[in-house]
Order: structure tokens, then sequence, then C-alpha cells
């Protein structure tokens, strides 16, 4: 097997806030290959966005990562061990070298007083060589790529003077102008409207195949998911509870949070059938639940080892992965 | 605009001066009453024809709007009989100049120690910050300035009060009077500039914390900004615009605070002599000259800060321009 392009081991962050320490994430490993689309689903507040930002070490300044932990991004020339970055300088094989990240919100993710080429331009003086005509050209043929019209003009234009669908395709364009090896998209279509969700998604999957890159592609949206993604990682409260390949994992669901996660979609198929969200609430983060995470919510949970035990991911013969002790006891039950 | 906002401004400070009770000519003869000189009804008539007061209201009001803003004259005051160009003279441009220095001193120290102070996460720079502005806060202007003139006269000798010596004080300008005025102007600067830093400071630290929370910084941060060009060119720039929004505000604050301070350092400027006509003497005239004067000051800051809001926001400059 070919190494992986980023490696988390045991990553577990926790925030030091006036309550005391929260944990936000929890033992999270998860591999991603070059080229390679993930999909990483859960719940608003399961540490996704806390994850994908350890990535590239943009936490804020009260984020304590644990010592065991481990993120290592392979390149081609180096690896990188991303949690053992010291200067700010250092950092910047992850933030928009290698790894480029894209917002949900396109609008803040601007800085409204300076010109979508200005900051284009900023960031490929960066990490280039380039002179700033080149990177001025770069630029405005970046947006043309992604689809905006007029880009000599639009480059020396504002955010609030693009509509919602453009501004993220010009962030789209300035996350790929310095060929990264890894997309972050943190929830990139949420709050964009149908068809220019579709539209922004389309782009995105041409844009993989030509650039080749890896996309870790964050959302609560299954269905987005299904679209995109080869493989996906479902978290809860801060761990990852299954994994394995999009269709197999959506067809088939092994946890009892991603079956509950599917049942909440609305089925073409069926619209009179009703939806059923997975009931009860996300405990706070604050009042983690002993042994299982999901134990205060699962349907059939069975006692003892729910409670007490914190259940490991475990491979089934086709390589996917669930965190439950159901399915590791009726696992054990066939063999 | 501007221009409105003064003619609207102008409409009602002369609706208030209308509005204290009875007329010029009835406050100045009753005045002359207290003197001993008999007063009839028929002089109080004939001043009033001499004054223009039998005229209606939006006429009289035209011709002070005239007067003021064309020949830039404000008439005789009501009870001193004196005209009121020379009786301000240059106090109420000196007492503006006092206040602007205040203004330019509070944030040329509060826009650099803000912004190091919101960027900062050290606990020591925070705490010690807090409490240097909530001493600024707590510490009244006029305390202060009892202090300070208590500590010089004990110290040098000399009470620095007044804002010129002796043999200045009513010579024309010139440079040895301006260097005499600024050895003694510093102080009421630097009193009204003290409470005014301590707001500024905290004005600058809050609306920069609230840039530097902002998605458009972690953005950049991702895109590998980092250093000094990731403070100055996304949240210190952006902070800017709502600082140079409260300027105009600020400036009205300083302003209610010199008389205060001109009283305890015996100034005699302009924010005193403002009070004087309204308590002492009712002295309408005087009143609306120096209200207008100060607020048409607040109207032209606001008109420059406007101005620079444009050349600093983009957004406000393409609403500017269409
Ligand atoms: N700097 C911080 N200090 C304290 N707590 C934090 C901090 N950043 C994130 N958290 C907490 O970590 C938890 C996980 O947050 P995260 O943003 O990763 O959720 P998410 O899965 O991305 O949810 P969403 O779908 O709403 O974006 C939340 O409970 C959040 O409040
Ligand atoms: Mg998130």
């Amino acid at each position: 097997m070919t190494k992986p392009l980023i490696s988390v081991k045991d990553l577990t962050v926790r925030f030091r806030t006036e309550e005391g320490l929260v944990t936000a994430v929890e033992n999270v490993s998860l591999d991603i290959a070059p080229g390679e689309v993930l999909g990483l689903v859960g719940e608003s507040g399961s540490g996704k966005s806390v994850t994908a930002k350890a990535l590239m070490r943009l936490n804020a300044g009260n984020t304590r990562y644990a010592d065991e932990s481990r993120i290592t991004l392979n390149l081609d020339d180096q690896g990188v061990e991303v949690l053992a970055l010291k200067r700010d300088r250092d950092m910047r094989i992850v933030r928009g070298g290698a790894i480029s990240m894209i917002f949900q919100e396109p609008m803040a993710s601007f800085a409204p007083a300076i010109t979508i080429g200005d900051q284009m331009v900023e960031q490929l003086l960066i990490h280039s060589s380039m002179t700033r005509v080149e990177a001025k050209e770069l630029s405005i043929e970046m947006l043309a790529r992604v689809g905006i019209p007029e880009p000599a003009r639009r480059f020396n234009q504002y955010s609030f003077e693009f509509s919602g669908g453009m501004r993220q395709r010009a962030m789209i364009a300035m996350a790929l102008s310095t060929r990264p090896k890894l997309l972050i998209a943190d929830e990139p279509t949420t709050a964009l409207d149908v068809t220019i969700q579709a539209q922004v998604i389309a782009l995105m999957k041409d844009l993989v195949a030509e650039f080749g890159m890896a996309i870790l592609f964050i959302t609560h949206d299954l269905g987005v998911i299904a679209q995109t993604a080869d493989r996906v990682a479902v978290m809860y409260l801060g761990r990852i509870i299954e994994t394995g390949p999009v269709r197999q994992v959506i067809r088939d669901p092994h946890h009892p949070y991603t079956r509950g996660l599917l049942n909440a979609l609305p089925k073409l198929e069926d619209l009179d059938s009703e939806l059923t969200p997975v009931p009860g609430d996300i405990p706070s983060p604050l009042d983690r639940p002993s042994g299982c995470v999901f134990n205060t919510r699962c349907p059939v949970m069975f006692g003892e080892p729910c409670l007490a035990e914190i259940p490991q991911l475990m491979q089934d013969e086709t390589g996917r992965m669930a965190a439950c002790h159901l399915v590791a006891r009726n696992r054990g039950a066939k063999t | 605009m501007a221009v409105i906002t003064l003619l609207t401004v102008s409409l009602i400070v002369f609706t208030l001066m209308e509005m204290v009770p009875g007329t010029c000519a009835e406050r100045y003869l009753a005045f002359k009453n207290t003197q001993g000189s008999q007063i009839s009804i028929d002089d109080i008539k004939a001043e009033e024809k001499r004054l223009g007061l039998d005229r209606p209201f939006f006429v009289r009001w035209g011709s002070w709007v005239g007067d003021v803003s064309l020949k830039g004259e404000f008439g005789d005051s009501c009870i001193l009989r004196l005209n009121i160009n020379q009786l301000l003279a240059d106090k109420f441009w000196i007492s503006l100049g006092i206040c602007l220095a205040a203004l330019i001193l509070s944030y040329l120290i509060a826009i650099p120690v803000g912004i190091f102070s919101a960027s900062s996460n050290s606990p020591a720079t925070n705490n010690s910050l807090r409490f240097v502005s909530y001493l600024g806060l707590a510490l009244p202007n006029f305390l202060l300035a009892l202090i300070i003139m208590l500590a010089s006269t004990v110290i040098f000798g000399d009470s620095l009060t007044g804002l010129f010596s002796k043999e200045f004080r009513d010579a024309a300008w010139s440079w040895a009077r301006f260097r005499d005025f600024l050895s003694r102007a510093w102080l009421p600067i630097f009193i009204l500039g003290w409470s005014a830093t301590a707001f500024a400071l905290q004005t600058v630290r809050a609306l920069m914390l609230d840039e530097i929370g902002k998605l458009y910084v972690t953005a950049a941060s991702a895109r590998g900004v980092t250093g000094a060009k990731l403070l100055w060119r996304y949240p210190a720039r952006h902070a800017l615009g709502p600082v140079i929004n409260s300027l105009g505000f600020d400036l009205n604050r300083i302003f209610n605070e010199l008389p205060i301070v001109a009283l305890i350092l015996t100034l005699t400027e302009a924010g005193a002599l403002l009070i004087e006509s309204l308590a002492r003497s009712n002295d309408q005239q005087l009143a609306g000259a120096i209200i207008f004067l100060l607020t048409a000051s607040i109207v032209a800051l606001n008109f420059v800060t406007d101005i620079l809001l444009a050349l600093l926001d983009p957004r406000v400059r393409r609403g500017l321009m269409g």
C-alpha cells in the first residue's frame, strides 16, 4: 500500500476554558491517501472543524494537543510532523502550502477591505518564488478556471461585490492556486442555495480530477457525502465511530448512530415514510458519558460494556470499521 | 450633506435661543432696571424694533443664519452688549485646538497600545493595561487637575493656571506668544487627554478583539500569512474604520469635560464662557453662538471622518461613487 498523504494518530484535542479542560476530539485516527476524497460527517459540535483545523494548526490559543497525538504529512521530499511545528513561519507548509482550506462562510472568509486579487497574490507570493506579475496572471487564470466571468475585472473587486456562489468559487480558486496536496473543505456548500450548491460540488469534482489532490470534505449532509466522497468517517462527540467506503456505509451502516443519521434523511423512493431523527440531544462536551460516548442516545444499548468500556474501532474483513460493542459481539458470535 | 446638517442644527439652536423666556430686549432692559434706570413698556418696544425682534421667526432665523454663515457675524451679546465675535475672539479656536489636541493625543496612544494589547495574550500585559485604563476612567478630570495644580504650586511655585503668562495675555499672536501658550496648554491637553485615552483604549481594544475573532483572520492565517502582516493588514486595518467613526463622539465628550477643567485651571476660554452665559446671565445670543460653533466643529469633524472612512473602506467608497 502506498503511504498515506496525511496520517492522524490518536489525535486528542482539549480546550482550556473557564469551566475547565474541555475535550473536543478524542483518540481520532485517520489516513487520507493521495488523491482520495474523505468525507467527515457528524452533528454540530462533534469536533469535525477542530480535527480539520488541527491539520493546519489553526485552533485557537487555548488549544492543548495530547502528547501522544501525531499528525504526519508525507510529501515527496519530506515528512512533516505537524504538531511538532513551533514557529508560524514553519507552519506555512501546512497553511496554504501543502494544505489549503475553504470555509463555510465565503463572505466572512475574505477580508472585506482588501481586493480578492490582492489576497490571492499575497498567498502566491508567500508560497512560491513568483513575481507579482506572474502571481496576478495565475490568479486571473484560476478565477477563469472556476468559472468566474470577466476574471480580470473581478480580480480588482472586493468580496462584497461578488454573489455567494461566486465568492465560494473565488475561495476555491484561491485555495487551489498554490496547488496543495490536500484541500480541506469545511462545509463549503452549507451557506449556498441548492442549485449553486450542486454547481460548486460539480466544480470541486472536476478540479479533484484535474489537480489530483486529496480532499477532506466536512459536512453534516450525508447526501452531499454520497455524491462526492470515496470514503466516509462518522464522528460523534469527538470520536470516530465508523469509517468505510461511502457506498457500503450508506447501504449498510454498522454503527447505530450512522443508522440513525441515515434514517433522518428523506428517502426519494418512499417519501411518505416518517423521518426519524436520532432521538435525544448531543451531551455537553463538559459532561462526556463514560463508556461508549453514544450510550445516552443509543437505541440498542445493552448495558454493562456500553456504560463502562470505550468501544474500539474494529476492522471487519472488508476493511470497514465501527466502534460499537454490539457490532463486536455479533461479529464474535459469527466467527 | 454637511450643509443640510448645519442648517438643521442652526434651526434647532435658533429655536432653543428663542425658547428662553423673554426676549433679548426685555432681558437687557430688565438688567438695566436692576442698575437703577427706569424702564417703560415703550422702551422695550423701541428696543425690540431696533433689534429687529418684531419680525417673524423665520425671517429672523434667516438673517441670523445669513450673518453667521456669510459674514461669520454672531451679532451682539444680549446682556454684555458687546459684539460676540470680539468677545469670543480666538477663545473658541483655542478651546477647539485644546480639545482636538487632547483627542489626537489620546488616539496616538490608544491605537498602537490597543492593537498590541488585543493581539497579545499575555495575562500580565492585559491586566496592567486594564488597571491603567480603569485608573484613567475612575479618576475624575477635575481631581487630576487639582492634584497637578497642587503639586506644581508646591514644586515649581507656579500654579500653571491660565493659558498665557501675564505679559502675553493681551498681546497679538506671535511666535513667542505661541510658545508661551504651548508651555501652559499642555496641562489641560494632558488632563483632558488622560480620560479620553482611557476611553479610546477601551474602544480600540474592543474593536480589535472583535476583528481578531473574525473568520477572515483565520482564513488569512490558513493561507500562511504570519506575524506583523497578519496583525496590521488584517484585523488592525479593518478595526480602523469603526475607530474613526468614534472620533466625532469623543470630541463631543472632551468638549463637555472642558468647562470643568477650565474652571479649575482658570482658563478663560469658550467652554467656561458658555457656562457663564447660560448660568449667570441667560445670555441667549452668546450661548447660541457658542453652541452653534461647537456643533459646527463636530459636523466638520464628522465630514472629515466620512472622507477618511471612504478612503479606508471600499464598501463606503463604492457606495459613494455608485
Ligand atoms: N477555542 C475553543 N475553545 C473552547 N471550545 C472550543 C473551541 N473551539 C471549538 N470548541 C468546542 O469544540 C467542540 C467541537 O467543535 P467543532 O467546531 O469542531 O464542531 P463541528 O463538528 O465542526 O460542528 P459544526 O457542524 O457546528 O461546524 C464544540 O463543542 C466547540 O464548542
Ligand atoms: Mg464546523
